[in-house]
C-alpha cells in the first residue's frame, strides 16, 4: 500500500444535508478525482461566520476554520451548507474555495432556485455535484475556463449551471491530472 | 503572457482580499493597494489594464486617484467601487473618464460581465496591434556572419545539428540572431527544399495563435469563411520555427505538447486528423527554468523542445565580429540609400569595440543604419553613431535612481533611433510602459 492510498477527500455536511445527496456527491467525486472519499462531520458550529447586518454567512472565515480542523490524511475537504454565503464585496456566492489550498464550500441555498417542487431532489443533486467539482477544481489550482461546457466555467446563473456538463474540458483535465500527481507525490 | 492585470485599490483589507480572491479564480493577475498613494507607487513599476478603485478612502480619494491615473495613462480602464449613497460621486467619476462603477456589495454577475467587457476590449486592441505590426515584422540581417571564436563554434554546432531531425531549443538575448540560427539549421538540413515556417509566439495574441498554428475549418467561427491551413500544416516537409516560445499560454502549451508527441493535430472546428512532417526549432530569451519553477511553463513541453540546446552568444562576447558586421551593414545601407559613404573611421570602430551592445547585433544594425542617414561626409565618424551622443559625463542632479532611469532610457532610445519596440525589448519593459516613461520624463527625440 502506497502512502497516498490513505489520502482522501472529506465531504462534510454542516446542517441537515440529506444523506443520499452526500452519498451521490461522494461517489461522483471518487469517480472523477480517483481519490477515496469519506463523509464525516467536522466543523458544526458556524455562527462565528454569521453577519447580522447581512443575515448571511461569510464563507472565507468558514474555510479558514475548516482548514484548521482537517486531519492529516485529508487531501481536500468540501463542506456543504444550506445557509446563504457571501464574501464582503459580493452580494452572495454559490461557494468558495481556497485556490490551490485545502478547503472549499458549496451552499445549496441558491441552487434550489427555479426548481419545480415536484422534481427538486434529482436536479439539486446534479447541481450540487457540479458545484462541488468546480470548487474542488479550484483547490487543485484550476482557474475559470472559457469553455462553457467545462465544469470550471464560471456560471452566471442556475441555468448556466444546468447547461454545463459535469466534465472537465481537455485542458482543465490535464491540469487537474498534473496537480493530482504533484499533490500525491508530496 | 497576456493575462489581464488588475489593480485593486481599497483601504479596507477585507474588501481587497475578497475581491482579489474572486478575480484570481478568473485567471487575472491581481495586485492590491491600500490607498491612492500606494497605487501610484505600484503603477510606476507595472502597467495595469484595469483599476478597481474604492471611491471613499482615507487620504487620497478614489476620485483624485482616477484623475491622476487618467491623466498619466488614458488607456487604463478605471472602475469605481461605491457604497450606497454616493451615486452622485460615481456620476462625477464617469464624467472624469471612469469606465463604469459598481455599487458594493455587488452582484457577482455584474462584476463578471464588466470584467469580461474590459477583457474583450483589450483583446480586440491587441489583435489590431498585432495585425498592424505583422506587416512590419522583417528580419533585416539575412545571414549570420562573423569570424570570432564564439561564432565559429556556433557555426560548427549548427553544421552538426542541422542533419539531425531532433528538436532544437535556441537560447540567447534579444537581437543575437536566434532566428538566423534557426534559418541556418534549416538551410543545412535535408529539409532545405521544404518550407521554413516561422511564428513569433510573443507577438501574437493568444486567441489568434490557435488558428494561426492549426488553421481552421470553414464555419469554425464567424470569420472563418474559408478553410485555412495553419502554419503546422504549411510547414510540412520543412521546419517550424517557434520564436519566443516562453511567452505562450497554458492551453497552447498543452496543445503543442500533444502535437509534438503525436505529430497529429486538428484544424479549429475540424474533425479530420492532419499529419504534418516538420522539424521544430524553438527559441527563447526568457529564463525557462524560472518559468518552470513557478508553474507558468510545462516541464514536459520543455523536455520535448530541449532535445538539443544551443546558446547564441551576446555581441559583447564576440566583439571581434563588430567591425565585420558593421562593414556588412554599411554596405547594405549605402546601397539602399544610394549614399557614397566609403568606410567607417578607425576611431568609430574603436568606440564600437568599447561599447557593450545590450541590444546585440540588431542594435548594431540600427546604429549603422542611422549613421548612414546622418553622415555628412564619406566616412562614418564616431559622432554619427547614436550610441556615443549621450555618453556624456553625469550632469548636476544625477544621483537619484530616477535620474539614472531617465538617462538610461534616453540613451537606449537614442542608440536605437527611437525604435520603441526594440528599446522596450532591450529595457525589458512593455511598449506602453516605455511610452509612459517617455511622457513622464518628457523625453524628446533629438535631431
Ligand atoms: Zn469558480
Ligand atoms: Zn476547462
Amino acid at each position: 500500500m502506497t502512502q497516498h492510498d490513505n489520502l482522501k477527500i472529506l465531504i462534510t455536511p454542516i446542517g441537515s444535508i440529506p444523506g443520499h445527496q452526500l452519498e451521490a456527491i461522494a461517489a461522483a467525486v471518487k469517480d472523477h478525482f480517483t481519490i477515496k472519499t469519506a463523509i464525516e462531520n467536522s466543523l458544526q458550529d458556524i455562527e462565528f461566520a454569521f453577519d447580522t447586518e447581512r443575515s448571511q454567512y461569510h464563507s472565507t472565515s468558514i474555510l479558514e476554520a475548516l482548514q484548521e480542523l482537517v486531519p492529516d490524511n485529508t487531501l481536500k475537504v468540501i463542506a456543504l451548507v444550506e445557509v446563504d454565503l457571501f464574501i464582503p464585496i459580493l452580494t452572495h456566492v454559490y461557494g468558495e474555495a481556497q485556490l490551490g489550498g485545502k478547503a472549499c464550500i458549496v451552499s445549496t441555498h441558491r441552487l434550489k432556485e427555479n426548481l419545480k417542487s415536484v422534481s427538486i431532489e434529482p436536479d439539486l443533486t446534479q447541481r450540487l455535484i457540479k458545484e462541488a467539482f468546480h470548487e474542488l477544481g479550484h483547490t487543485f489550482g484550476l482557474l475559470h475556463c472559457k469553455d462553457p461546457t467545462c465544469i470550471m466555467h464560471y456560471c452566471r446563473s442556475i441555468r448556466d449551471v444546468d447547461r454545463k456538463s459535469k466534465n472537465f474540458c481537455r485542458y482543465c483535465d490535464i491540469m487537474l491530472q498534473d496537480a493530482l500527481k504533484k499533490e500525491l507525490k508530496t | 503572457m497576456l493575462k489581464t492585470k488588475i489593480l485593486i485599490v481599497d483601504d479596507e483589507l477585507i474588501m481587497r482580499e475578497s475581491l482579489g480572491g474572486w478575480l484570481e479564480r478568473d485567471g487575472h493577475e491581481i495586485k492590491k493597494a491600500s490607498g491612492g498613494e500606494e497605487a501610484l507607487e505600484i503603477m510606476k513599476k507595472t502597467r495595469f489594464d484595469v483599476l478597481l478603485v474604492d471611491i471613499k478612502m482615507e487620504g487620497m480619494s478614489g476620485l483624485e486617484l482616477l484623475k491622476i491615473v487618467k491623466e498619466r495613462d488614458p488607456d487604463v480602464d478605471v472602475v469605481m467601487i461605491t457604497a450606497f449613497g454616493s451615486i452622485s460621486t460615481s456620476i462625477e467619476a464617469m464624467k472624469n473618464g471612469a469606465f463604469d462603477y459598481l455599487l458594493k456589495p455587488f452582484d457577482p454577475n455584474e462584476l463578471g460581465v464588466l470584467i469580461e467587457k474590459i477583457v474583450e476590449n483589450k483583446a480586440q486592441a491587441l489583435e489590431n496591434l498585432y495585425l498592424r505590426e505583422q506587416h512590419k515584422e522583417i528580419t533585416r540581417f539575412e545571414s549570420m556572419i562573423g569570424q570570432s571564436k564564439a561564432i565559429r563554434t556556433i557555426f560548427e554546432m549548427i553544421q552538426d545539428i542541422a542533419p539531425m531531425e531532433s528538436t532544437v531549443l535556441l537560447t540567447g538575448e534579444t537581437g543575437t540572431g536566434k532566428g538566423l540560427a534557426a534559418k541556418a539549421i534549416h538551410t543545412h538540413s535535408a529539409r532545405n527544399q521544404g518550407p521554413f515556417m516561422s511564428i513569433n509566439c510573443g507577438a501574437i495574441p493568444e486567441h489568434l495563435m490557435e488558428s494561426e498554428l492549426f488553421g481552421y475549418q470553414k464555419g469554425a467561427f464567424t470569420d472563418a469563411k474559408e478553410n485555412k491551413k495553419g502554419r503546422l500544416e504549411l510547414a510540412h516537409g520543412g521546419t517550424l520555427f517557434l520564436d519566443e516560445i516562453g511567452e505562450i499560454g497554458m492551453r497552447m502549451q498543452i496543445d503543442l505538447l500533444r502535437v509534438l508527441e503525436d505529430r497529429v493535430f486538428y484544424r479549429v472546428g475540424g474533425t479530420q486528423p492532419i499529419q504534418s512532417d516538420f522539424r521544430v526549432i524553438a527559441a527563447t530569451n526568457r529564463n525557462i527554468d524560472e518559468a518552470i519553477k513557478n508553474g507558468s511553463f510545462r516541464e514536459d513541453l520543455f523536455y520535448r523542445l530541449n532535445v538539443i540546446s544551443l546558446e547564441i552568444p551576446p555581441l559583447r562576447e564576440r566583439k571581434d565580429d563588430v567591425p565585420l558586421l558593421a562593414e556588412q551593414f554599411l554596405f547594405r545601407f549605402t546601397q539602399e540609400t544610394n549614399k557614397a559613404i566609403e568606410k567607417i573611421h578607425r576611431d568609430t570602430i574603436d568606440e564600437m569595440m568599447m561599447y557593450e551592445w545590450p541590444g546585440n547585433v540588431r542594435e548594431l544594425e540600427n546604429a549603422i543604419e542611422r549613421a548612414v542617414v546622418v553622415c555628412k561626409g564619406q566616412i562614418i565618424m564616431p559622432e554619427d553613431l547614436p550610441i556615443f551622443k549621450h555618453k556624456t559625463t553625469p550632469g548636476p542632479g544625477i544621483g537619484s535612481l530616477k535620474d539614472m532611469e531617465k538617462n538610461h532610457i534616453l540613451n537606449i532610445l537614442a542608440e536605437n533611433d527611437w525604435n520603441i519596440a526594440l528599446c522596450a525589448r532591450i529595457l525589458q519593459i512593455d511598449r506602453s510602459t516605455l511610452y509612459k516613461k517617455i511622457k513622464a520624463y518628457d523625453l524628446k527625440k533629438e535631431d
